[in-house]
């Protein structure tokens, strides 16, 4: 086991990180940026040392000054923990050629999944369903009506050059191709001078489920599972859980396969997550695959037992996996509330300083924060303040808890999203298990 | 109050660690606020808890912040551009670029920062005397750490 860490990272994942470190006897070492000079990773590492002013560019994505760090404390090994440089290769690749080790999956593996028409090309190459669609731009009406079939309404017609809604229609059946690959074409040439079109299968109101591997530097690779994280504002997820409530065991084993398939055709190591999009019909498609720790991955601690960040560590020490796939075990139901210190209702955010912070406790709840009463949160960083995370029998009392537990949670000098969170919680479709990705739109909308 | 003027009365701030400074002057009024730097980790915890032998020494001033603001009065500091280890001479051995005292121009190389095997050469940023050196040779140091103390001519 490595003797010393250097956490290239801040917030409550730096905090997290070390937590793991502490009890594997690992000793550790803080970066921070001088906004971060009283932070709490800072305070809770065994040395520290500041690389920079307050901007990410200037401090926490400086890779001379982490390596150099990581180089006058004598670290060993160095976590990225999320965001930041944790997906990018060329970092990874500085930390290989510097002798150091890198907590994650090998540059390659992070170079492939970071392009994302690649990385849908492997998971097709093996065997993993993606979202139909055509490879290249359709040209004309009798070519478009074979793809169509193929593919499946209802379909979607995209711009090839462009983004932003233009040049974009869904047709939801066979007679309405004709026009809208018409005025599909016409929006695409005015907006972007190219008149190039694809398609692709149309999801109307899929659900976001992403299954978390383990994969061992010997060759043994596990799932631990899913976490469904529908509920997203502007592609950003605010409540996650485990299991989902969409899932069979049939469902879950067909799709934990196909995360390992397309994790080992990357050459993946180490812990890694595969988001798929699952729609009504329970037809799955691979989206795209984090190769790095997640936000959310304590729910998958709490259902399956297992600590992630620990396991990241031990893999990238050589040691084989814990246990076999036969031996994982969810039990019970978890959920996790992203608490961002933001206006509850325009999600704008809210630096400042908490003046109070009462986390709430007791039975299954566990709060993963990096704030404290005095903390002056910087406004140059995500506004992630704490996660909520609790843990019940099955999803009921998961549910009771985690309304019990916000509305314990006190935070004070700084807004934050309990509000948002405590609407959430009681929602209908919510309590039903119907939720999607159109689920807060839905929400927006009733208001 | 010309850029000159309000130049040097930001030095003075900096030099001193004064976080606002208000001065009134001929009917007109200045209020500079500079963003605190908070409380930087002193060099002593990059040291490892147990006793053993490394080649990094604290530098700890052992006067009361009065007192220091006091030396430091008018004196300019230098803080390291970047992460790595501090040495005073070009190789081991030779002599040092500057001692206490010496008198250098802007531009004059007064210490070598390594980081990730490269010899970074550091320049002063004005002409002066170096009135302190604060860090030690072969010291870990860290962003923006005060290596050298300047009396600028």
């Amino acid at each position: 086991m490595f003797s010393k860490v250097l956490i290239a990272n801040r917030g409550e994942i730096a905090v997290r990180i070390i937590r793991a470190c502490r009890e594997l006897g690992i000793r550790t070492v803080a970066v921070f940026s001088q906004a971060d000079a009283d932070a709490m990773h800072v305070q809770l590492a065994d040395e520290s040392v500041c690389i920079g002013p307050p901007p990410p560019a200037q401090s926490y994505l400086q890779v001379p000054r982490i390596i150099s760090a990581a180089e006058i404390t004598g670290a060993e090994a160095i976590h990225p923990g999320y965001g930041f440089l944790a997906e990018n290769p060329q970092f990874a690749e500085v930390c290989e050629n510097c002798g150091i080790h890198f907590i994650g999956p090998p540059a390659s593996s992070i170079q492939m999944m970071g392009d994302k028409a690649a990385a849908r090309r492997l998971a097709a190459r093996s065997g993993v369903p993606i979202l139909p669609g055509t490879e290249h731009p359709v040209r004309e009406l009798q070519e478009a009506r074979r793809a169509a079939r193929e593919i499946g309404y209802p379909v979607i017609i995209k711009a090839s050059a462009g983004g932003g809604g233009k040049g974009m229609r869904v047709v939801i059946n066979p007679e309405a191709l004709e026009s809208a690959l018409a005025t599909a074409a016409a929006e695409a040439a005015a907006a972007f001078g190219d008149a190039g079109v694809y398609l692709e299968r149309f999801l109307s109101d899929p659900r976001h489920v992403e299954f978390q591997i383990l994969i061992d530097a010997h060759g043994q690779g596990i799932h631990l599972g899913e976490r469904d994280c529908s509920i997203q504002r502007r592609h950003q997820k605010l409540v996650e859980e485990a299991p989902s409530p969409a899932l069979t065991d049939s469902l879950r084993q067909a799709m934990g396969q196909a995360a390992l398939s397309v994790a080992r055709a990357a050459g993946y190591r180490n812990a890694g997550t595969v988001e798929f999009l699952l729609d009504e019909r329970g037809d799955f498609f691979f989206m795209e695959m984090n190769t790095r720790i997640q936000v959310e991955h304590p729910v998958t601690e709490m259902v399956t037992g297992i600590d992630l960040v620990k396991a990241q560590f031990r893999i990238a020490a050589g040691e084989p996996l814990p246990i076999a796939q036969e031996e994982v075990r969810l039990a019970g139901h978890s959920l996790e509330c992203r608490i961002n210190a933001e206006d509850p209702d325009r999600f704008l955010p809210s630096p400042g300083k908490v003046t109070n912070f009462r986390p709430p406790g007791g039975p299954g709840v566990r709060v993963d924060s990096h704030a404290y009463v005095g903390y002056i949160v910087p406004p140059y960083y995500d506004s992630l303040l704490a996660k909520l995370i609790v843990h019940g029998r099955d999803r009921d009392e998961a549910i009771a808890r985690m309304q019990r537990a916000l509305d314990e949670m006190l935070i004070q000098g700084v807004q934050t999203t309990i509000p948002f969170h405590q609407k959430v919680l009681r929602h209908p479709d919510f309590l039903a298990g119907k939720t999607s990705t159109r689920f807060l739109e839905r929400l927006a909308q009733e208001q | 109050m010309d850029l000159k003027e309000l130049k040097a009365l930001l030095r003075l701030m900096e030099g001193n660690d004064v976080e606002e400074l208000e001065v009134e002057e001929g009917g007109r009024r200045v209020r500079i606020r500079r963003r605190p730097v908070p409380g930087r980790v002193p060099p002593a915890a990059m040291n490892p808890a147990p006793p053993a032998a490394t080649s990094v020494a604290a530098t700890a001033s052992p006067l009361s912040p009065m007192a220091a603001a006091a030396e430091t009065a008018g004196l300019i500091p230098v803080e390291s551009p970047m992460v790595g280890t501090f040495y005073r001479a070009p190789a081991p051995g030779a002599e040092p670029y500057v001692k206490e005292g010496d008198l250098i121009q802007k531009g004059t190389v007064i210490c070598i920062i390594e980081a990730m095997k490269l010899m970074n050469e550091i320049e002063a940023e004005v002409k002066g005397r170096i009135a302190r050196i604060l860090a030690e040779n072969g010291q870990p140091v860290e962003f923006g750490q005060r290596l050298f103390l300047i009396e600028p001519a």
